[in-house]
């Protein structure tokens, strides 16, 4: 184009030419994405620390400051106890039980087996459909009259019970996201050497020691990334929780979480700074925790 | 990527250990099937639901007695479902337009073209990785709303153009094609338009694919947003998955219906997934952080 017939005459100013027009098209490439991240993230992360520290309530923003009086409301708030109880037993329970589903079914599926493809697309398929879907159709299976109860002879409507509900909502994500693990725990799973599996075979070591000894502590990375991704993931339950209390926090708040509380605070409470202050709260929790993770098991990966 | 592993060499023939090794496959299969069925059980029994009576509903029996389509009718006019359908359909369709070209090129422009402050900028598209929903989620409610954005699908696809997670991923991928093509291109005098439009696009076909398909398996299972944005008494702006929501807080018990509408809101994926899965998991793997 023109760079070809300018290169003749004058080398070093199309040299310079060229450049300044490829930084030209550099910025134009990357201007909206850019726009876009600044307004609705980087703006946004700022805007909500400061909202946190008004009163901004039913009646809109109220002039001066509200100094900790949003932290305080908070972090006095019962309610905000239970969420930040439920999550924590939610993450405790539905991450171990990810991780050993998803390993088992990747195991299962790396073997030379028929229909190795269709089982794991059946396997993968819980992890593609629509949460609200899928919890939807978990509260008609688990309710008090439903296939679930009708099979073990019971009438406990699983999700609706306050002793229940959220251990319920433990085995429904635990089973919805096993597939997505599953890819994650496969590709781990092919990138082990078939070396080391050799060695194991003319030891004569047996399929269950070689995979204590071998494969679980070489799957190691696989490890971190999902207990990382997943654990992140599960402090945020907000869809399946919204779905299974009506909207609400459930029987007792026994499916309140940290995200529905800020989603109840800004739009039935109608207050924004307090709902604000709860996910600033949320956010240090999480990156603590982040931090914590990558300071302890991350280190040790790295060793 | 694949996920085939290699298939060893044949097993050699020992006569003794045959007939234990054909019963532990035997039980292999059954554990797997089981499994398998165990997977499939709930999605079978919902599609088998939605063709029920409600009385039947409760019933377990798997064929509906009577048959019939009586709630899928309900659904699509009563219930409109219809209108659900095409809202996110046209979120899913535009959203997914915006991500792939701003991410196709904004990759590029980052994996590929000098230009001062690249590095800055770029640390800025990580940098939003670690911005939260539920912490932007107030801010970003205040700036719609004072922009009268709420209650429209513009403010819905405004704050969805471009996702970090989708440039980085196209610049990941840029970066891994040999760079003699575009070297080529240039003594030929093609311009980074031209150079992206017939070298690069091609060539990242795999992950241009992997991308549209998770993005719009992302808009369209999407139910935060949406509910931020649309869930206050705009019921004509629904998504399937908005829909489906309400039908189920107002209709507690009212099965068939219930049924045929998770039907709907998760069928397109379905088969989408059954046509792409290969894209749908590479693209899982190089995604990462993806879901």
């Amino acid at each position: 184009m023109a760079t070809a017939s300018q290169a003749a005459p004058a080398p070093r100013a199309s040299m310079l030419g060229a450049r300044l027009r490829e930084a030209g098209w550099g910025y134009a490439f990357v201007a909206v994405p850019i726009v876009v991240f600044g307004l609705f993230f980087v703006y946004p992360f700022g805007y909500a620390i400061y909202i946190s520290f008004l009163h901004w309530g039913i009646l809109g923003k109220q002039p001066g400051s509200a100094g900790t009086f949003n932290y305080h409301a908070v972090l006095n708030d019962p309610i905000f106890h239970i969420a930040l109880k439920n999550i924590a037993e939610y993450t405790i329970g539905v991450v171990p039980l990810e991780m050993a589903l998803g390993l088992s079914l990747a195991l299962v599926i790396n073997q030379k087996i028929r229909g190795r493809n269709l089982f794991r697309s059946a396997f993968y398929f819980p992890s593609i459909a629509s949460s609200v879907a899928i919890t939807t159709i978990m509260l008609y299976i688990f309710n008090s009259d439903g296939l679930f109860n009708h099979i073990i002879g019971s009438r406990t409507p699983w999700f609706q019970s306050a002793g229940t509900a959220i251990w319920s909502i433990v085995g429904l994500n635990a089973w919805t996201t096993s597939g997505t693990v599953m890819i994650y725990y496969l590709a781990g799973l092919q990138a082990i050497s078939t070396d080391v599996y050799e060695a194991a075979a003319l030891d004569n070591t047996g399929a269950w020691r070689t995979f204590w000894k071998i494969t679980f502590p070489l799957l190691r990375p696989a490890h971190f990334f999902v207990l990382v991704v997943f654990g992140i993931g599960a402090l945020k339950l907000f869809d399946q929780a919204f779905i299974v209390g009506g909207g609400g926090g459930g029987p007792n708040n026994a499916t309140q979480t940290p995200v529905l509380y800020i989603y109840r605070d800004a739009f039935t409470g109608a207050d924004f700074g307090k709902a604000a202050a709860a996910g600033v709260i949320l956010f240090v929790i999480i990156f603590v925790l982040t931090f914590v993770q990558r300071l302890t098991v991350g280190r040790q990966e790295a060793a | 990527m694949t996920l085939q592993t290699s298939v060893a060499a044949a097993e050699p023939f020992i006569p003794g250990r045959a007939r234990a090794a054909i019963a532990r496959k035997a039980f292999f299969y059954v554990v797997i099937l089981a499994v398998a069925a165990v997977f499939f059980i709930p999605f079978l029994w919902t599609v088998a639901t939605s063709f029920k009576t409600i009385p039947d509903s409760v019933n377990v029996h798997l064929i509906p007695h009577p048959w019939t389509t009586s709630a899928w009718h309900a659904i699509w006019t009563q219930y409109d479902f219809k209108t659900y359908i095409k809202n996110s359909l046209f979120l899913a369709v535009v959203v997914t337009g915006c991500n792939l070209v701003l991410s196709g090129l904004g990759g590029y422009a980052f994996a590929r073209l000098k230009f001062p402050g690249r590095e800055l900028l770029f640390l800025l598209v990580l940098g939003t990785l670690m911005v939260p929903d539920q912490l932007r989620l107030i801010p970003v409610f205040v700036m719609l709303t004072n922009w009268h954005l709420i209650g429209s699908f513009s403010g819905y696809i405004l704050i969805n153009l471009v996702t970090a997670t989708n440039l980085f991923f196209m610049r990941q991928y840029f970066l891994t094609i040999p760079k003699d093509f575009e070297e080529a291109a240039k003594l030929d005098g093609a311009g980074p338009i031209k150079t992206f439009w017939k070298i690069m696009l091609p060539l990242a076909l795999p992950a241009i694919s992997a991308l549209v398909i998770l993005q719009f398996q992302g808009t369209w299972n999407d139910f935060f947003w949406p509910l931020i944005l649309f869930g206050q008494g705009n019921p004509h702006l629904y998504t399937v998955q908005l829909g489906l929501a309400e039908l189920n807080f107002t209709y507690t018990t009212l099965w068939p219906e219930i049924c045929a509408g998770s039907v709907l809101a998760i069928l397109p994926i379905l088969v989408v997934f059954l046509a792409f899965q290969r894209y749908f998991i590479s693209g899982v793997v190089s995604a990462g952080v993806k879901g």
